[in-house]
Protein backbone atom coordinates (compact mmCIF):
# COMPACT_ATOMS: atom_id res chain seq x y z
CA UNK A 1 0.00 0.00 0.00
CA UNK A 2 1.78 3.57 -1.23
CA UNK A 3 0.84 6.77 1.14
CA UNK A 4 1.23 10.07 0.44
CA UNK A 5 4.32 11.56 2.45
CA UNK A 6 3.44 13.70 5.28
CA UNK A 7 5.70 16.30 5.13
CA UNK A 8 5.51 16.65 1.74
CA UNK A 9 1.74 17.00 1.70
CA UNK A 10 1.94 19.28 4.38
CA UNK A 11 4.03 21.66 2.16
CA UNK A 12 2.37 21.39 -1.01
CA UNK A 13 -0.98 22.13 1.08
CA UNK A 14 0.37 25.43 2.61
CA UNK A 15 1.95 26.14 -0.42
CA UNK A 16 -0.94 26.04 -2.19
CA UNK A 17 -2.73 27.81 0.46
CA UNK A 18 -0.48 31.09 1.12
CA UNK A 19 -1.28 31.02 -3.11
CA UNK A 20 -4.59 31.68 -2.40
CA UNK A 21 -5.43 36.00 -1.49
CA UNK A 22 -7.25 37.69 1.11
CA UNK A 23 -10.28 39.25 0.02
CA UNK A 24 -9.89 42.74 0.86
CA UNK A 25 -12.24 44.65 3.65
CA UNK A 26 -13.66 41.09 4.48
CA UNK A 27 -12.78 42.13 8.40
CA UNK A 28 -14.14 45.08 8.39
CA UNK A 29 -17.32 44.12 6.47
CA UNK A 30 -17.59 41.11 9.49
CA UNK A 31 -17.28 43.77 12.19
CA UNK A 32 -19.51 46.19 10.82
CA UNK A 33 -22.00 43.40 9.90
CA UNK A 34 -21.51 41.98 13.56
CA UNK A 35 -21.80 45.22 15.00
CA UNK A 36 -25.14 45.89 13.32
CA UNK A 37 -26.58 42.33 13.95
CA UNK A 38 -26.05 42.70 17.95
CA UNK A 39 -27.91 46.33 17.52
CA UNK A 40 -30.73 44.86 15.96
CA UNK A 41 -31.08 42.35 18.52
CA UNK A 42 -30.53 45.18 21.04
CA UNK A 43 -33.12 47.13 20.00
CA UNK A 44 -35.73 44.12 20.40
CA UNK A 45 -34.40 43.36 24.19
CA UNK A 46 -35.26 46.37 27.04
CA UNK A 47 -32.29 47.81 28.61
CA UNK A 48 -32.47 45.76 31.58
CA UNK A 49 -32.28 42.92 29.98
CA UNK A 50 -29.21 43.83 28.21
CA UNK A 51 -27.73 44.74 31.19
CA UNK A 52 -28.51 41.81 33.00
CA UNK A 53 -28.45 38.70 31.22
CA UNK A 54 -27.32 38.78 27.33
CA UNK A 55 -25.06 35.81 27.84
CA UNK A 56 -27.07 33.83 30.03
CA UNK A 57 -29.84 34.39 27.40
CA UNK A 58 -27.41 33.18 24.87
CA UNK A 59 -26.38 30.33 26.73
CA UNK A 60 -30.18 29.39 27.13
CA UNK A 61 -30.70 29.51 23.59
CA UNK A 62 -27.74 27.84 22.75
CA UNK A 63 -27.62 24.71 25.90
CA UNK A 64 -23.86 23.54 26.14
CA UNK A 65 -23.34 20.09 25.57
CA UNK A 66 -22.91 19.46 29.32
CA UNK A 67 -26.45 20.65 29.88
CA UNK A 68 -28.00 18.74 27.01
CA UNK A 69 -26.50 15.99 28.68
CA UNK A 70 -27.41 16.51 31.82
CA UNK A 71 -30.50 17.44 30.56
CA UNK A 72 -31.24 14.07 28.73
CA UNK A 73 -30.36 12.51 32.09
CA UNK A 74 -32.59 14.05 33.80
CA UNK A 75 -35.69 13.32 31.56
CA UNK A 76 -34.44 9.42 31.45
CA UNK A 77 -34.76 9.62 35.34
CA UNK A 78 -38.13 11.46 35.17
CA UNK A 79 -39.32 8.89 32.29
CA UNK A 80 -38.10 5.55 34.26
CA UNK A 81 -39.15 6.96 37.73
CA UNK A 82 -42.65 7.65 36.02
CA UNK A 83 -42.78 3.64 34.41
CA UNK A 84 -41.87 2.04 37.74
CA UNK A 85 -44.45 3.76 39.19
CA UNK A 86 -46.52 3.30 36.79
CA UNK A 87 -45.91 -0.49 36.55
CA UNK A 88 -46.22 -0.93 40.00
CA UNK A 89 -49.41 0.67 40.22
CA UNK A 90 -49.83 -1.98 37.75
CA UNK A 91 -48.84 -4.74 39.38
CA UNK A 92 -50.73 -3.41 43.02
CA UNK A 93 -54.24 -3.12 40.50
CA UNK A 94 -53.61 -6.54 38.65
CA UNK A 95 -54.67 -10.25 39.47
CA UNK A 96 -51.39 -10.75 39.90
CA UNK A 97 -51.92 -10.15 43.20
CA UNK A 98 -54.23 -13.36 43.46
CA UNK A 99 -51.71 -15.81 42.51
CA UNK A 100 -49.85 -15.39 45.55
CA UNK A 101 -53.23 -15.80 47.62
CA UNK A 102 -54.11 -18.91 45.25
CA UNK A 103 -50.81 -20.14 46.19
CA UNK A 104 -51.60 -20.12 50.00
CA UNK A 105 -54.85 -20.72 49.57
CA UNK A 106 -54.12 -23.95 47.85
CA UNK A 107 -51.40 -24.59 50.73
CA UNK A 108 -54.16 -24.25 53.13
CA UNK A 109 -56.30 -26.35 51.67
CA UNK A 110 -53.38 -28.82 51.50
CA UNK A 111 -52.87 -28.18 55.44
CA UNK A 112 -56.72 -28.39 56.38
CA UNK A 113 -56.77 -32.45 54.58
CA UNK A 114 -54.44 -33.47 56.79
CA UNK A 115 -53.93 -31.62 59.48
CA UNK A 116 -55.38 -29.58 62.41
CA UNK A 117 -54.51 -27.28 65.46
CA UNK A 118 -57.59 -25.43 66.01
CA UNK A 119 -56.25 -22.65 67.77
CA UNK A 120 -56.86 -19.38 65.51
CA UNK A 121 -59.56 -17.15 66.29
CA UNK A 122 -62.70 -17.24 64.09
CA UNK A 123 -62.69 -14.15 61.73
CA UNK A 124 -64.72 -11.45 62.68
CA UNK A 125 -68.10 -10.34 61.32
CA UNK A 126 -68.27 -11.32 57.69
CA UNK A 127 -68.75 -9.01 55.23
CA UNK A 128 -70.55 -7.74 52.31
CA UNK A 129 -70.15 -10.29 49.56
CA UNK A 130 -67.13 -11.74 51.15
CA UNK A 131 -65.85 -15.45 51.03
CA UNK A 132 -63.32 -16.12 53.86
CA UNK A 133 -62.01 -19.63 53.59
CA UNK A 134 -59.77 -20.85 56.66
CA UNK A 135 -57.41 -23.51 56.99
CA UNK A 136 -57.22 -24.83 60.74
CA UNK A 137 -54.08 -26.62 60.36
CA UNK A 138 -52.36 -23.43 59.43
CA UNK A 139 -54.60 -21.03 60.61
CA UNK A 140 -53.86 -18.84 56.77
CA UNK A 141 -57.05 -16.96 55.99
CA UNK A 142 -57.84 -16.26 52.06
CA UNK A 143 -60.68 -13.90 51.10
CA UNK A 144 -62.19 -13.80 47.42
CA UNK A 145 -64.94 -12.47 45.71
CA UNK A 146 -65.25 -9.40 47.50
CA UNK A 147 -67.26 -6.60 45.82
CA UNK A 148 -66.90 -4.13 48.10
CA UNK A 149 -63.79 -4.16 49.47
CA UNK A 150 -61.81 -4.60 52.26
CA UNK A 151 -63.06 -6.13 55.62
CA UNK A 152 -63.45 -3.24 57.97
CA UNK A 153 -63.08 -3.76 61.62
CA UNK A 154 -66.64 -3.62 62.59
CA UNK A 155 -67.71 -6.42 60.18
CA UNK A 156 -69.88 -3.67 57.65
CA UNK A 157 -68.39 -2.22 54.96
CA UNK A 158 -67.82 1.42 55.34
CA UNK A 159 -71.07 3.62 54.18
CA UNK A 160 -73.85 0.77 55.06
CA UNK A 161 -76.07 1.60 57.82
CA UNK A 162 -76.25 -0.28 60.80
CA UNK A 163 -79.51 -1.58 58.60
CA UNK A 164 -77.63 -3.36 56.11
CA UNK A 165 -78.77 -6.60 54.92
CA UNK A 166 -76.57 -9.46 55.50
CA UNK A 167 -76.63 -12.66 54.12
CA UNK A 168 -74.36 -14.86 55.94
CA UNK A 169 -74.12 -18.79 55.16
CA UNK A 170 -71.08 -20.91 56.07
CA UNK A 171 -69.70 -24.43 56.81
CA UNK A 172 -67.37 -26.14 59.48
CA UNK A 173 -65.86 -29.43 59.33
CA UNK A 174 -65.39 -30.74 62.37
CA UNK A 175 -62.97 -33.98 63.80
CA UNK A 176 -64.33 -35.49 66.85
CA UNK A 177 -63.72 -37.87 69.04
CA UNK A 178 -64.93 -41.60 68.48
CA UNK A 179 -68.58 -42.42 69.87
CA UNK A 180 -69.03 -38.73 70.45
CA UNK A 181 -71.15 -38.18 67.48
CA UNK A 182 -74.71 -37.88 69.63
CA UNK A 183 -73.09 -35.66 72.49
CA UNK A 184 -71.93 -33.08 69.64
CA UNK A 185 -75.14 -33.14 68.33
CA UNK A 186 -76.80 -32.19 71.22
CA UNK A 187 -74.19 -29.50 72.00
CA UNK A 188 -74.58 -27.85 68.62
CA UNK A 189 -78.09 -28.28 69.11
CA UNK A 190 -77.86 -26.14 72.39
CA UNK A 191 -75.61 -23.64 70.86
CA UNK A 192 -77.82 -22.96 68.24
CA UNK A 193 -80.71 -22.40 70.52
CA UNK A 194 -79.34 -20.84 73.21
CA UNK A 195 -78.65 -17.64 70.79
CA UNK A 196 -82.13 -17.58 69.28
CA UNK A 197 -80.96 -19.80 66.52
CA UNK A 198 -82.84 -23.47 66.05
CA UNK A 199 -81.53 -26.77 64.11
CA UNK A 200 -82.89 -26.63 60.26
CA UNK A 201 -81.58 -30.43 59.91
CA UNK A 202 -79.86 -33.08 61.13
CA UNK A 203 -78.63 -36.27 59.01
CA UNK A 204 -76.41 -38.73 61.09
CA UNK A 205 -74.51 -42.11 60.13
CA UNK A 206 -73.60 -44.15 62.98
CA UNK A 207 -70.75 -46.61 62.20
CA UNK A 208 -72.01 -46.84 58.92
CA UNK A 209 -73.09 -50.62 59.20
CA UNK A 210 -69.73 -52.33 59.51
CA UNK A 211 -67.11 -52.51 62.15
CA UNK A 212 -64.29 -49.88 61.63
CA UNK A 213 -66.07 -47.57 59.39
CA UNK A 214 -66.35 -43.72 60.45
CA UNK A 215 -69.53 -42.38 62.08
CA UNK A 216 -70.34 -39.35 60.49
CA UNK A 217 -73.00 -36.39 60.69
CA UNK A 218 -74.36 -33.42 59.46
CA UNK A 219 -75.88 -30.88 60.89
CA UNK A 220 -77.77 -27.73 59.71
CA UNK A 221 -78.24 -24.30 61.85
CA UNK A 222 -80.07 -21.11 61.68
CA UNK A 223 -78.42 -18.55 64.13
CA UNK A 224 -79.35 -15.19 64.17
CA UNK A 225 -77.25 -13.55 61.84
CA UNK A 226 -75.66 -10.46 64.25
CA UNK A 227 -74.28 -13.70 66.13
CA UNK A 228 -73.07 -15.67 63.66
CA UNK A 229 -69.77 -15.27 63.65
CA UNK A 230 -69.67 -16.08 68.14
CA UNK A 231 -71.69 -18.98 66.69
CA UNK A 232 -69.15 -20.47 64.47
CA UNK A 233 -66.51 -19.76 67.03
CA UNK A 234 -68.13 -21.73 69.45
CA UNK A 235 -68.89 -24.28 67.24
CA UNK A 236 -65.23 -24.65 66.30
CA UNK A 237 -64.28 -25.48 69.67
CA UNK A 238 -66.62 -28.36 70.01
CA UNK A 239 -63.94 -30.85 68.24
CA UNK A 240 -61.14 -30.23 65.86
CA UNK A 241 -61.64 -28.05 63.15
CA UNK A 242 -60.09 -29.30 59.55
CA UNK A 243 -61.97 -26.43 57.21
CA UNK A 244 -64.13 -23.69 58.21
CA UNK A 245 -65.97 -21.17 55.33
CA UNK A 246 -68.22 -18.47 55.75
CA UNK A 247 -69.46 -16.33 53.07
CA UNK A 248 -71.82 -13.34 53.48
CA UNK A 249 -73.32 -11.33 51.20
CA UNK A 250 -75.02 -8.17 51.38
CA UNK A 251 -78.46 -7.83 49.93
CA UNK A 252 -79.68 -4.36 51.13
CA UNK A 253 -79.57 -2.84 47.80
CA UNK A 254 -82.08 -6.17 46.88
CA UNK A 255 -83.87 -5.52 50.18
CA UNK A 256 -84.51 -1.41 49.81
CA UNK A 257 -85.50 -2.68 45.96
CA UNK A 258 -88.27 -4.57 46.94
CA UNK A 259 -89.47 -2.16 49.64
CA UNK A 260 -89.52 0.19 46.86
CA UNK A 261 -91.33 -1.37 44.51
CA UNK A 262 -94.15 -2.97 47.50
CA UNK A 263 -94.36 0.81 48.02
CA UNK A 264 -95.24 1.99 44.61
CA UNK A 265 -97.44 -0.52 44.16
CA UNK A 266 -99.54 0.05 46.99
CA UNK A 267 -99.57 3.76 46.08
CA UNK A 268 -101.37 2.83 42.59
CA UNK A 269 -103.77 0.25 44.57
CA UNK A 270 -104.65 3.32 46.54
CA UNK A 271 -105.21 4.82 43.33
CA UNK A 272 -107.21 2.48 41.77
CA UNK A 273 -108.95 2.21 44.94
CA UNK A 274 -110.22 6.10 44.99
CA UNK A 275 -111.00 5.39 41.13
CA UNK A 276 -113.05 2.65 41.86
CA UNK A 277 -114.94 4.42 44.95
CA UNK A 278 -116.08 6.86 42.27
CA UNK A 279 -117.19 4.83 39.66
CA UNK A 280 -120.92 4.87 38.13
CA UNK A 281 -120.89 2.22 36.07
CA UNK A 282 -120.64 -1.56 36.67
CA UNK A 283 -118.07 -1.91 33.58
CA UNK A 284 -115.64 0.85 35.43
CA UNK A 285 -116.12 -0.91 38.76
CA UNK A 286 -115.35 -4.43 36.73
CA UNK A 287 -112.47 -3.24 35.37
CA UNK A 288 -110.55 -1.12 38.32
CA UNK A 289 -111.26 -4.21 40.28
CA UNK A 290 -109.29 -6.23 37.53
CA UNK A 291 -106.03 -3.74 37.78
CA UNK A 292 -106.71 -3.92 41.93
CA UNK A 293 -106.44 -7.75 41.46
CA UNK A 294 -103.16 -7.83 39.12
CA UNK A 295 -101.76 -5.07 41.64
CA UNK A 296 -103.01 -7.26 44.61
CA UNK A 297 -100.82 -10.12 43.16
CA UNK A 298 -97.87 -8.40 42.41
CA UNK A 299 -97.87 -6.94 45.61
CA UNK A 300 -98.22 -10.49 47.56
CA UNK A 301 -95.52 -11.78 45.22
CA UNK A 302 -92.91 -8.89 46.27
CA UNK A 303 -93.97 -8.72 49.84
CA UNK A 304 -93.22 -12.84 49.90
CA UNK A 305 -89.89 -12.42 48.32
CA UNK A 306 -89.21 -9.30 50.70
CA UNK A 307 -90.05 -12.14 53.76
CA UNK A 308 -87.63 -14.90 52.26
CA UNK A 309 -85.38 -11.92 52.32
CA UNK A 310 -85.83 -10.96 55.56
CA UNK A 311 -85.76 -14.01 57.02
CA UNK A 312 -82.27 -14.77 55.31
CA UNK A 313 -81.23 -11.48 56.70
CA UNK A 314 -82.12 -12.24 60.16
CA UNK A 315 -80.53 -15.91 60.48
CA UNK A 316 -77.07 -17.23 59.04
CA UNK A 317 -76.81 -21.09 57.99
CA UNK A 318 -74.45 -22.84 59.25
CA UNK A 319 -73.69 -26.29 57.94
CA UNK A 320 -71.66 -28.50 60.27
CA UNK A 321 -69.68 -31.47 59.55
CA UNK A 322 -68.71 -34.07 61.77
CA UNK A 323 -66.69 -37.09 61.23
CA UNK A 324 -65.49 -39.11 64.39
CA UNK A 325 -61.62 -39.06 64.70
CA UNK A 326 -59.59 -42.87 64.42
CA UNK A 327 -60.67 -42.89 60.57
CA UNK A 328 -58.19 -40.44 59.00
CA UNK A 329 -55.49 -42.82 58.27
CA UNK A 330 -53.60 -40.68 56.21
CA UNK A 331 -51.28 -38.97 58.55
CA UNK A 332 -50.17 -35.40 57.33
CA UNK A 333 -47.14 -35.72 55.40
CA UNK A 334 -45.65 -32.50 57.26
CA UNK A 335 -45.43 -33.94 60.92
CA UNK A 336 -43.13 -36.92 59.35
CA UNK A 337 -40.46 -34.54 57.71
CA UNK A 338 -37.20 -34.43 59.05
CA UNK A 339 -35.03 -31.02 59.36
CA UNK A 340 -33.81 -32.09 55.76
CA UNK A 341 -37.22 -32.68 54.78
CA UNK A 342 -37.99 -29.30 55.92
CA UNK A 343 -35.12 -27.61 54.14
CA UNK A 344 -35.50 -29.23 51.35
CA UNK A 345 -39.23 -27.90 51.18
CA UNK A 346 -38.19 -24.03 51.94
CA UNK A 347 -35.57 -24.46 49.39
CA UNK A 348 -37.69 -25.31 46.47
CA UNK A 349 -40.62 -23.02 48.05
CA UNK A 350 -37.66 -20.10 47.98
CA UNK A 351 -36.91 -21.32 44.57
CA UNK A 352 -40.58 -21.05 42.73
CA UNK A 353 -40.31 -17.69 45.14
CA UNK A 354 -37.48 -16.57 43.12
CA UNK A 355 -39.13 -17.69 39.57
CA UNK A 356 -42.10 -15.72 40.54
CA UNK A 357 -40.49 -12.82 41.24
CA UNK A 358 -38.36 -12.86 38.42
CA UNK A 359 -41.35 -13.21 36.24
CA UNK A 360 -43.57 -10.57 38.18
CA UNK A 361 -40.51 -8.03 37.25
CA UNK A 362 -39.70 -8.71 33.94
CA UNK A 363 -41.96 -6.53 32.67
CA UNK A 364 -41.04 -3.38 34.25
CA UNK A 365 -37.63 -4.27 34.00
CA UNK A 366 -37.89 -4.81 29.97
CA UNK A 367 -39.71 -1.39 30.10
CA UNK A 368 -37.17 0.31 31.62
CA UNK A 369 -34.46 -0.95 29.32
CA UNK A 370 -36.56 -0.18 26.67
CA UNK A 371 -37.14 3.25 28.08
CA UNK A 372 -33.15 4.15 28.45
CA UNK A 373 -32.70 2.80 25.10
CA UNK A 374 -34.62 5.22 23.44
CA UNK A 375 -33.50 8.09 25.94
CA UNK A 376 -30.15 6.96 25.08
CA UNK A 377 -30.39 6.97 21.29
CA UNK A 378 -32.62 10.22 21.51
CA UNK A 379 -30.54 11.87 23.68
CA UNK A 380 -27.00 10.48 21.58
CA UNK A 381 -28.94 11.87 18.35
CA UNK A 382 -29.96 15.31 20.38
CA UNK A 383 -26.11 15.80 21.32
CA UNK A 384 -24.57 15.36 17.87
CA UNK A 385 -27.61 17.56 16.44
CA UNK A 386 -26.76 20.10 19.22
CA UNK A 387 -23.38 19.80 18.76
CA UNK A 388 -23.57 20.17 14.95
CA UNK A 389 -26.54 22.97 15.14
CA UNK A 390 -25.10 25.09 18.02
CA UNK A 391 -22.12 26.96 15.78
CA UNK B 1 -22.84 53.18 27.46
CA UNK B 2 -24.15 51.22 24.93
CA UNK B 3 -21.47 52.32 22.49
CA UNK B 4 -18.75 52.12 24.95
CA UNK B 5 -19.90 48.43 24.84
CA UNK B 6 -20.55 48.30 20.78
CA UNK B 7 -16.19 49.32 20.84
CA UNK B 8 -15.21 47.02 23.13
CA UNK B 9 -16.71 43.92 21.16
CA UNK B 10 -15.73 45.52 17.87
CA UNK B 11 -12.25 45.57 19.57
CA UNK B 12 -13.04 42.03 20.40
CA UNK B 13 -13.92 40.80 16.97
CA UNK B 14 -11.78 42.00 14.90
CA UNK B 15 -8.43 40.52 17.18
CA UNK B 16 -10.82 37.42 16.58
CA UNK B 17 -10.60 37.94 12.68
CA UNK B 18 -6.52 38.96 12.63
CA UNK B 19 -5.86 36.37 14.38
CA UNK B 20 -7.69 33.95 12.62
CA UNK B 21 -9.12 34.89 9.44
CA UNK B 22 -6.75 34.27 6.40
CA UNK B 23 -6.62 30.65 7.89
CA UNK B 24 -9.79 30.08 8.55
CA UNK B 25 -10.97 31.64 4.52
CA UNK B 26 -7.86 29.65 3.14
CA UNK B 27 -8.94 26.33 5.02
CA UNK B 28 -12.23 27.37 3.06
CA UNK B 29 -11.22 27.57 0.19
CA UNK B 30 -9.43 24.22 0.13
CA UNK B 31 -12.46 22.61 1.39
CA UNK B 32 -15.12 23.82 -1.01
CA UNK B 33 -13.07 24.86 -3.87
CA UNK B 34 -14.41 28.38 -4.45
CA UNK B 35 -13.49 31.40 -3.38
CA UNK B 36 -16.92 33.07 -3.15
CA UNK B 37 -18.31 30.53 -1.38
CA UNK B 38 -15.69 30.39 1.56
CA UNK B 39 -15.97 33.98 1.82
CA UNK B 40 -19.46 33.89 2.06
CA UNK B 41 -19.05 30.68 4.47
CA UNK B 42 -15.72 32.51 6.72
CA UNK B 43 -18.38 35.61 7.19
CA UNK B 44 -21.01 33.69 8.32
CA UNK B 45 -19.04 31.32 10.38
CA UNK B 46 -17.41 34.13 12.47
CA UNK B 47 -20.92 35.89 12.67
CA UNK B 48 -22.25 32.72 14.04
CA UNK B 49 -19.49 32.14 16.39
CA UNK B 50 -18.98 35.96 17.58
CA UNK B 51 -23.08 35.84 18.12
CA UNK B 52 -23.04 31.71 20.08
CA UNK B 53 -19.57 32.87 21.75
CA UNK B 54 -20.74 32.55 25.40
CA UNK B 55 -20.91 28.72 24.05
CA UNK B 56 -17.02 28.34 24.01
CA UNK B 57 -16.24 27.31 27.58
CA UNK B 58 -14.01 28.76 29.94
CA UNK B 59 -10.85 27.51 29.54
CA UNK B 60 -11.64 25.84 26.20
CA UNK B 61 -9.13 25.89 23.29
CA UNK B 62 -9.99 28.82 20.88
CA UNK B 63 -8.39 27.48 18.00
CA UNK B 64 -10.19 23.95 17.80
CA UNK B 65 -13.46 25.40 18.28
CA UNK B 66 -13.06 28.24 15.75
CA UNK B 67 -12.39 25.42 13.18
CA UNK B 68 -15.59 23.60 14.31
CA UNK B 69 -17.16 26.44 13.66
CA UNK B 70 -16.15 26.89 10.10
CA UNK B 71 -15.90 23.31 8.96
CA UNK B 72 -19.92 23.37 10.10
CA UNK B 73 -20.28 26.18 8.30
CA UNK B 74 -18.84 24.64 5.08
CA UNK B 75 -20.31 21.54 5.51
CA UNK B 76 -23.88 23.19 5.59
CA UNK B 77 -22.85 25.06 2.24
CA UNK B 78 -22.33 22.35 0.90
CA UNK B 79 -25.33 20.17 1.66
CA UNK B 80 -27.85 22.91 1.23
CA UNK B 81 -26.33 25.52 -0.92
CA UNK B 82 -23.67 24.41 -3.39
CA UNK B 83 -25.57 20.93 -4.72
CA UNK B 84 -28.62 23.18 -5.91
CA UNK B 85 -26.61 25.50 -7.91
CA UNK B 86 -24.71 24.51 -11.82
CA UNK B 87 -21.17 23.19 -10.44
CA UNK B 88 -18.35 24.58 -12.27
CA UNK B 89 -15.88 22.60 -13.82
CA UNK B 90 -12.67 21.82 -11.58
CA UNK B 91 -10.50 24.02 -14.15
CA UNK B 92 -13.07 26.88 -12.99
CA UNK B 93 -13.18 25.64 -9.53
CA UNK B 94 -9.22 26.46 -9.19
CA UNK B 95 -8.71 29.09 -11.32
CA UNK B 96 -10.93 30.70 -8.62
CA UNK B 97 -9.09 29.87 -5.72
CA UNK B 98 -5.57 30.17 -7.27
CA UNK B 99 -3.50 33.27 -8.59
CA UNK B 100 -2.49 33.63 -12.06
CA UNK B 101 0.28 36.03 -11.13
CA UNK B 102 2.60 33.09 -9.07
CA UNK B 103 5.55 31.39 -10.97
CA UNK B 104 4.34 28.51 -13.39
CA UNK B 105 5.92 25.84 -11.51
CA UNK B 106 4.41 26.87 -8.29
CA UNK B 107 0.72 27.07 -9.91
CA UNK B 108 0.98 23.88 -11.31
CA UNK B 109 2.19 22.10 -8.07
CA UNK B 110 -0.61 24.23 -6.56
CA UNK B 111 -2.82 23.23 -9.08
CA UNK B 112 -2.53 19.82 -8.87
CA UNK B 113 -2.82 19.85 -5.02
CA UNK B 114 -5.84 21.41 -5.20
CA UNK B 115 -7.22 19.22 -7.57
CA UNK B 116 -6.25 16.06 -5.75
CA UNK B 117 -8.18 17.70 -2.85
CA UNK B 118 -11.28 18.17 -4.41
CA UNK B 119 -11.19 14.52 -5.50
CA UNK B 120 -11.06 13.16 -2.02
CA UNK B 121 -14.86 12.75 -0.32
CA UNK B 122 -15.80 15.66 1.82
CA UNK B 123 -14.82 14.06 5.14
CA UNK B 124 -11.70 12.74 4.07
CA UNK B 125 -11.22 16.68 2.60
CA UNK B 126 -11.79 18.48 5.91
CA UNK B 127 -9.55 16.08 7.70
CA UNK B 128 -6.34 16.42 5.37
CA UNK B 129 -7.07 20.21 5.42
CA UNK B 130 -7.04 20.69 8.79
CA UNK B 131 -4.64 18.60 9.81
CA UNK B 132 -2.06 19.44 6.99
CA UNK B 133 -2.76 23.16 6.49
CA UNK B 134 -4.19 24.25 9.23
CA UNK B 135 -1.70 22.06 11.49
CA UNK B 136 -4.55 20.45 13.76
CA UNK B 137 -3.74 17.82 15.90
CA UNK B 138 -5.60 14.59 15.82
CA UNK B 139 -7.63 15.47 19.15
CA UNK B 140 -8.14 19.29 17.85
CA UNK B 141 -9.76 17.91 14.66
CA UNK B 142 -11.54 15.35 16.65
CA UNK B 143 -12.96 18.15 18.70
CA UNK B 144 -13.28 20.05 15.29
CA UNK B 145 -15.73 17.70 13.57
CA UNK B 146 -17.24 16.21 16.41
CA UNK B 147 -15.88 12.42 16.27
CA UNK B 148 -13.41 10.49 17.85
CA UNK B 149 -9.77 10.83 17.71
CA UNK B 150 -9.74 7.11 16.22
CA UNK B 151 -12.05 7.84 13.15
CA UNK B 152 -10.20 11.39 12.24
CA UNK B 153 -6.82 8.57 12.62
CA UNK B 154 -8.61 6.32 9.79
CA UNK B 155 -9.63 8.99 7.90
CA UNK B 156 -6.31 10.16 7.81
CA UNK B 157 -4.64 7.02 6.99
CA UNK B 158 -7.36 6.57 4.11
CA UNK B 159 -6.81 10.13 2.72
CA UNK B 160 -2.95 9.53 2.37
CA UNK B 161 -3.49 6.25 0.68
CA UNK B 162 -6.12 8.16 -1.92
CA UNK B 163 -3.58 10.99 -2.12
CA UNK B 164 -0.60 8.88 -3.13
CA UNK B 165 -2.93 6.91 -6.09
CA UNK B 166 -4.26 10.41 -7.30
CA UNK B 167 -2.48 10.85 -10.61
CA UNK B 168 -1.39 14.46 -9.92
CA UNK B 169 0.28 13.96 -7.29
CA UNK B 170 2.62 11.08 -8.43
CA UNK B 171 4.52 13.17 -10.16
CA UNK B 172 4.46 16.12 -7.79
CA UNK B 173 5.74 14.12 -4.20
CA UNK B 174 8.80 12.03 -4.86
CA UNK B 175 8.40 10.13 -1.73
CA UNK B 176 4.70 8.84 -2.48
CA UNK B 177 5.51 5.76 -3.87
CA UNK B 178 7.47 4.41 -0.96
CA UNK B 179 5.52 1.68 1.06
CA UNK B 180 3.70 2.26 4.33
CA UNK B 181 6.36 0.81 6.53
CA UNK B 182 8.90 3.40 4.86
CA UNK B 183 6.61 6.54 5.62
CA UNK B 184 4.64 5.87 8.80
CA UNK B 185 7.37 4.64 11.93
Amino acid sequence: MTMVDEQALAGLLQQAAESIAIPDGAEERIVSKALSVEADRAMKVTPSDVAVIPRSRLAAVVPRGARARALSVAAAVIVVAGGIALSAVALKGSPGGTSSSALSATAAHAGATYGHSGSEAVPSVPTKSANTERSAADGSTSTKGSAFGPSTGSGLPEGVSQSAKIEATGSVDLTIPDGKLQSVLTTLTAVATADGGFVAGTQAQIGAGSPGSPSSGTIVLQVPEPTFASIVSQVQRVGHPTSVTTSSTDVTGQYVDLQARITALQASRQQYLTIMSQANSIGDVLAVQSQLETLQSQIEQLQGQLNVLNSQTTYGRLTVTLTEAGHHVTPPPIHLQSGIGKAWSAGVGGFVSGVEWLIRISGTVLFVLLALAVLAWGGRWAWRMGRRQMI
Amino acid sequence: MRGRADEDDGDELAAWLREGYDRSFRTACLILGNRADAEEAVQEAFLRAWRFRASLGTGAAFKPWLYRVVVNTCNSKLRQEIPHRDRRSGQELLDSVLPVDDPPGRIAQSRDVVSALQDLPLPLRIVVVLRYYADLSEREIATAIGRRPGTVKSRLHEARRLLAEHPALRSETPDASRSESEVLP
